[in-house]
């Protein structure tokens, strides 16, 4: 038995679930859920959901309040980082140059059921490879700084990333994420970033573009189960999840075609958790069958591992009452994500320094400040 | 029930263990902490709040912890956790009160946009607020802390809490922490004043908090709207001058001040425009309280 069936877990699923069941929840339950929601980022998506049923005058006020406050908040990051690409597309000034937009302000762009409250601060773009040098220049012309870098991060970065240091403009903030490809170069997953490009469709109204649904779809699992750690990423389950079901909406093939296409890219893994765990955690109704389809499936070990400790993972712990279970499962996934990421012999090391500068802080060398 | 009432041991028991659930203005705080210092200072300084309706929602749970370094292992070190997340770094343990007094505002400036907030002292006389935006070296909790020992109701020393809506401004009466020679400018000055423990060393240097007085917290449901202006400025020497500002400039200078003016947008605008039609607006220049607070009473008067 998984600890997700723990009552503040199925507390906070519900309500993300069944916003409408929110209406009937005692106060002690307010506060409790509000704590998590804000723990994995999602109190401007409930709030969202409890506007667009007018359920926000028909729940506490001290709830209403705090969930207003998150609404605000979230819809004036998502106005600064609009903002932020209109100056990033200003300053690069090249039509020809294709940038494509992902993740939060992508599904912004495509006004995608996911972007309602949705909170993001950072503009993430992927670009072709060759272009990096002259985009990035263009943007330090343009007044974008890097944050100032320990000389261990810019190595780490230009060799091993899949993305350079973030671009921040200094009378702005907004972090800007320039992607050559979307998953670590060392990593176990071996991404050819042209087949994104190539697929990748016109955004709404403006001259940049997003991936193709099924490659946004399956963009978010590969953050999700390659990229990320995974510790209180609900909220990138969800994005996941609610893309699937509104895309399968409009197209009535798009799950085989979403199949088929990570069969093409070799991304059989990813999906099939995402897949998985949408089913176990959000109840999405999708047929078993859909991910027997793919190539790639994890092994059933690895399977029995993911089902014991995602969830601990994804869902946020107690606040007043953390397991140590959880704590063994979240350690766990960690690793897992950095051994997807970068082959044993740079692990190691990487871990190390990592290590060693969480005891000593002040050591790490700064490169020359820009 | 107010924290007054309880002994030291329930109230020590209450923050070791599920926290102490205390109204503050229009929220509620728990707080929870294992530092038997840090709770007697507490209860002497929190005497008058009044405990949250137990079955309210807290918006806010803070904790301080203690906290080991490996760098320093002799050192007693202390961290401030809001919701389990830790905004500053561990701090010397005498600093325990500052920082929880800190963190709340941290807290509360990061969450709160259903309001604007404003980097204000603000008071009440006679029904109406007196606002009193920070201006740099305004030493607005100074002349706040003496405000409010001369008949004015504390609001907050450190936030206006504005309803964007209907204007009206809202008590969140806390503990006030005079800094350096402000001090004993106070203990002078106001030797009724209760005076917390003197914390040397902090990132302001040396802090005493002001209890505020207890009328204030009980009446901290009680909201009013704005009716004066009065931008302060604390200047060594100087003769009195409590001058007319242009709407214009106050609407600048208050648009600056406010914590939340950009998250809000339009509706802060909105709202800070009205706020200064509806305002006298001044500029303060002293030295001396004495001088200061008959100038300010004139103002308020009906």
């Amino acid at each position: 038995m998984t600890d997700f069936r723990a009552d503040h877990h199925r507390l906070l699923l519900e309500a993300i679930i069944q916003p409408t069941s929110l209406t009937g929840y005692s106060n002690p339950q307010w506060e409790l859920l509000l704590r998590l929601a804000r723990r994995v980022k999602l109190l401007g998506y409930l709030a969202a959901r409890l506007e667009k049923e007018e359920l926000l005058d028909r729940i506490p006020v001290r709830a209403a309040n705090l969930l207003r406050s998150a609404l605000i908040q979230a819809r004036k990051q998502q106005q600064s980082v609009g903002w932020e690409l209109n100056r990033v597309m200003w300053a690069l000034d090249d039509p020809d140059l294709p940038i494509i937009v992902l993740k939060g302000m992508a599904y912004l762009l495509q006004d995608l059921p996911n972007a309602a409250g949705r909170i993001f601060a950072d503009l993430d773009l992927l670009v072709p490879k060759e272009s990096l040098a002259r985009i990035e220049a263009s943007l330090l012309k343009k007044g974008w700084q890097h944050h100032a870098l320990t000389d261990y991060d810019e190595r780490y970065y230009r060799e091993w990333s899949h993305e350079i240091p973030a671009l921040v403009h200094p009378e702005r903030g907004v972090e800007v994420d320039v992607h050559h490809t979307l998953s670590s170069p060392l990593g176990k997953l071996n991404i050819d970033p042209l087949l994104f490009r190539e697929a990748a469709v016109k955004a709404k109204d403006t001259a940049v573009y997003v991936l193709s649904p099924e490659d946004m779809v399956l963009h978010c699992a590969v953050n999700l189960f390659q990229n990320n750690e995974l510790a209180d990423d609900l909220r990138h389950l969800l994005d996941f999840n609610e893309m699937l079901l509104f895309f399968s909406d409009q197209q009535p093939d798009f799950q085989q075609k979403l199949i088929g296409r990570a069969n093409q890219l070799g991304l059989g893994n990813p999906l099939f958790y995402s897949l998985y765990f949408s089913r176990v955690l959000l109840r999405s109704p999708i047929s078993v069958h859909l991910e027997k389809q793919l190539d790639q499936q994890p092994g059933w070990i690895a399977r029995r591992a993911m089902h014991h400790c995602v969830p601990l993972a994804l869902l946020p712990q107690h606040p007043d009452h953390p397991s140590r279970k959880t704590k063994c499962a979240r350690v766990w996934l960690y690793w897992r994500s950095h051994w997807l990421r970068m082959p044993l012999y740079r692990l190691l090391p990487h871990l190390a320094y990592k290590f060693y500068l969480s005891v000593f802080p002040g050591k790490a060398k700064t490169s020359k400040q820009k | 029930m107010i924290v007054g009432q309880l002994s030291r041991d329930t109230f020590r028991a209450l923050l070791v263990g599920s926290g102490l659930r205390v109204k503050a203005g229009p929220f509620n705080l728990s707080i929870r902490t294992r530092l038997p210092y840090l709770a007697d200072q507490l209860h002497r300084m929190y005497a008058h709040y009044a405990l949250m309706d137990e079955a309210e929602i807290a918006e806010f749970h803070v904790q301080v912890i203690s906290k080991r370094s490996i760098r320093r292992p002799f050192a007693q070190l202390i961290q401030f956790e809001v919701d389990g997340r830790s905004p500053f770094p561990p701090v010397p343990a005498e600093q325990a009160l500052a920082t929880l007094e800190w963190g709340i505002n941290l807290a509360i400036a990061m969450r709160i946009n259903h309001l604007l907030l404003f980097h204000s002292a603000a008071v009440e006389r006679n029904g109406h607020v007196l606002l009193l935006p920070a201006w740099p070296g305004s030493g607005k909790t100074t002349l706040c802390t003496a405000l409010i020992h001369r008949g004015y109701r504390l609001f907050s020393d450190e936030f206006g809490l504005m309803d964007p809506q209907s204007g009206n401004f809202f008590p969140l009466p806390r503990l006030m922490p005079l800094k350096n020679q402000s001090i004993k400018v106070i203990r002078d000055y106001l030797p009724e004043a209760v005076l917390g423990p003197e914390i040397p060393g902090t990132l302001k240097g040396t802090v005493a908090h002001v209890r505020p007085p207890q009328e204030s917290i009980e009446r901290s449901d009680e909201s009013a709207k704005a009716r004066w202006i009065v931008f302060p400025k604390w200047s060594a020497n100087a003769s009195l001058q409590l001058e007319p500002l242009p709407q214009s400039e106050a609407f600048l200078l208050l648009a600056s001040n406010a914590v939340n003016y950009e998250v809000l947008g339009e509706t802060a605008f909105d709202a800070v425009t009205s706020l200064v039609r509806n305002c006298e607006c001044r500029k303060l220049v002293y030295s001396g309280f004495d001088s200061a607070l008959a100038a300010l009473d004139e103002l308020t008067d009906d």
